[in-house]
């Protein structure tokens, strides 16, 4: 290489292998609807969920909950079984939205 | 956000709680996990820092009202496609304006990089029999597809030989095997990717396994260490600052090289054999390890004295990294201990094998039942509820050895069985010493891939 050398540099990236799908519609609100709750297990779920239950039904009169313990846990060593199970859980479960974390 | 993808795809709206800190990795994670947006409803702060009362008034004050925002306003759809192909030029000019433009771009670490002509592409996919074109695994978090013409792009900007590219695609098979999990490169805990090769390989390529076998300063060693990191940067997207959330992190590390032979000539299984594989076999183990700590000095000949003295660093190494052990999942912590031939020579000497080795230092690397649930618990809070190991014997979370009294002094393992223990020899074969690494579990799981040559090997 010299300082007076001319180059054409390639794109170093990958292109995405990964088709995307679109998000799940919305309901205009949560009255009538059955909210599920997810959680990894990490950063005070056991203390979040249950604020943000008591906030939603109050702002809902008719929103009903399925607690994380009828998932399992979403990350770590169980990550893989509880995801694999998912679909058919919430299905079961009759779940119409979910609140998943703890992300941080 | 990974749940969060699988039930969208269900068709079941979503909110995810995420705190302040990792809302742009949020957003960076999608299209990796093939759902085009996710909503995100910010926890204020960081938890770990609050008291109940700041949390809940935090969570009512604003967390709640993103959550219903999340699951009742539609949500746009994001298009993330670039247009750019291994084909595209993205830069000509100088060596310092192809670098501008690399560095602005955040393709580059911040040193020079070499710039990837088509030329030297091309060298490089002289040595390897396999098609430029083929998919090796799509790479978290950004969903792209490791090819093995973006390895030779990678493996040139991070100044390797052409003769390295099937050490290269082996690095880049092990990122991109599920067991490895490389979609964790961003943990906060930041531990670092470490490259093991074993084999004749080692000496061919001229990789250091001697003296200061772990620092920079041989250019297979140094550039393709560089090389992983610059194709988790450019291929995975794992960008500090957005999708690389680790609160420290540390400089790419170079490649640790075994002494094969000086294993041989001790009658040590090598590492590639410890992994599966014919003991002569070229293999590249790739594993995230959180820290590590020279064990020095290492003095006498005593098998069980040097075996203690190294359990000794092995527990020293070992923290909230033990929730790979118990908790977390089971058996899933690999520390690693690099020993200086010698060591390993004087150990021989008095007719202690590996797996004899293994055997001591499960034995001794140990520690009070109480301190490796505060580990886990009450220090770290990874595991909630400040539990138990016999309650999480019970839970099926931890090995049945684990509960074997209720003494909170009794000494427990810091792995699962001996074989969790990776062990090899490298460095200064004139020096007694050996270093300790912690490793990160099953976030950058440690696995293996063979090396292949291709026919015409020279």
């Amino acid at each position: 290489m010299t300082a007076a050398e001319e180059f054409e540099a390639l794109w170093p990236g990958g292109v995405n292998a990964v088709p995307a799908v679109p998000p799940a519609p919305r309901p205009a609100d949560l009255n009538g609807r059955r909210v599920g709750f997810l959680w990894d297990y990490v950063f005070r779920g056991d203390e979040i969920f249950p604020v943000l239950e008591r906030a939603l039904a109050e702002a809902y009169d008719d929103v009903e909950f399925v607690g994380y313990d009828a998932f399992g846990s979403t990350f770590a060593g169980d990550e893989h079984e509880t995801l694999a199970a998912l679909p058919h859980r919430l299905k079961e479960l009759e779940v119409d939205a979910v609140v998943s974390g703890v992300g941080g | 956000m990974r749940a969060s993808a699988i039930v969208e795809k269900a068709g079941i709206p979503t909110a995810s709680l995420v705190c302040d800190g990792f809302v742009g990795q949020a957003a960076g994670i999608a299209p990796g996990l093939g759902i085009a947006g996710l909503p995100v409803a910010r926890i204020v702060g960081h938890v770990d820092g609050q008291d109940l009362d700041e949390l809940q008034q935090n969570l009512t004050a604003v967390t709640a009202d993103a959550v219903i925002a999340c699951l009742t306003t539609p949500v746009e759809a994001d298009s993330a496609a670039s247009g750019l192909t291994s084909d595209t030029v993205v830069a000509r000019g100088s060596f310092n304006e192809v670098n501008a433009v690399f560095y602005e771009r955040r393709w580059s670490d911040g040193l020079p990089v070499v710039p990837p002509t088509a030329g030297r592409v091309a060298a490089f996919l002289a040595h390897t029999d396999d098609d430029p074109d083929r998919v090796i695994g799509a790479l978290k978090p950004s969903g792209a597809a490791a090819t093995v013409r973006n390895v030779a792009i990678n493996g040139v900007m991070a100044n390797c030989l052409p003769e390295h590219m099937p050490v290269l695609i082996a690095v880049a098979e092990a990122l991109a095997d599920p067991g490895y999990g490389v979609e964790h490169s961003g943990d906060t805990t930041g531990g670092d990717a470490l490259i093991i090769l074993s084999g004749p390989v080692v000496d061919r390529l001229q990789f250091n396994c001697a003296e200061a076998s772990l620092r920079d300063g041989y250019r297979a060693n140094t550039s393709v260490g560089r090389f992983l990191r610059l194709f988790l940067r450019n291929v995975a997207r794992c960008l500090p600052g957005a999708t690389d959330k680790s609160t420290f992190g540390q400089t790419w590390r170079v490649v640790l090289a075994e002494n094969g032979t000086a294993a041989q000539a001790l009658g040590w299984p090598s590492f590639s054999a410890d992994a599966g594989f014919e003991p002569d076999a070229n293999v590249v183990t790739v594993g995230r390890f959180t820290g590590s700590s020279v064990i020095g000095s290492i003095y006498g000949n005593d098998p069980d004295t040097i075996a203690r003295y190294l359990a000794d660093g092995l527990v020293r190494q070992s923290g909230w990294e033990l929730v790979f052990t118990v908790g977390f999942s089971r058996g899933l912590y690999r520390p690693l201990l690099v020993l200086s031939p010698m060591v390993a020579k004087t150990l021989a000497r008095s007719g202690t094998t590996k797996e004899r080795l293994r055997g001591l230092l499960f034995e001794h690397a140990r520690l009070p039942a109480r301190k490796l649930e505060a580990h886990i618990g009450a220090w770290s809070n990874m595991v909630p509820g400040n539990r138990t190991l016999n309650q999480l014997v019970e839970a099926g979370r931890a090995a049945p050895h684990y509960g074997e009294s209720d003494d909170p002094e009794r000494l427990v393992p810091i792995v699962e069985k001996p074989e969790d223990i990776l062990l090899v020899l490298s460095g200064d074969p004139l020096r007694a010493n050996a270093c300790a690494f912690a490793s990160n579990g099953m976030h950058g799981f440690p696995t293996a891939k063979r090396v292949r040559l291709p026919a015409k090997w020279q």
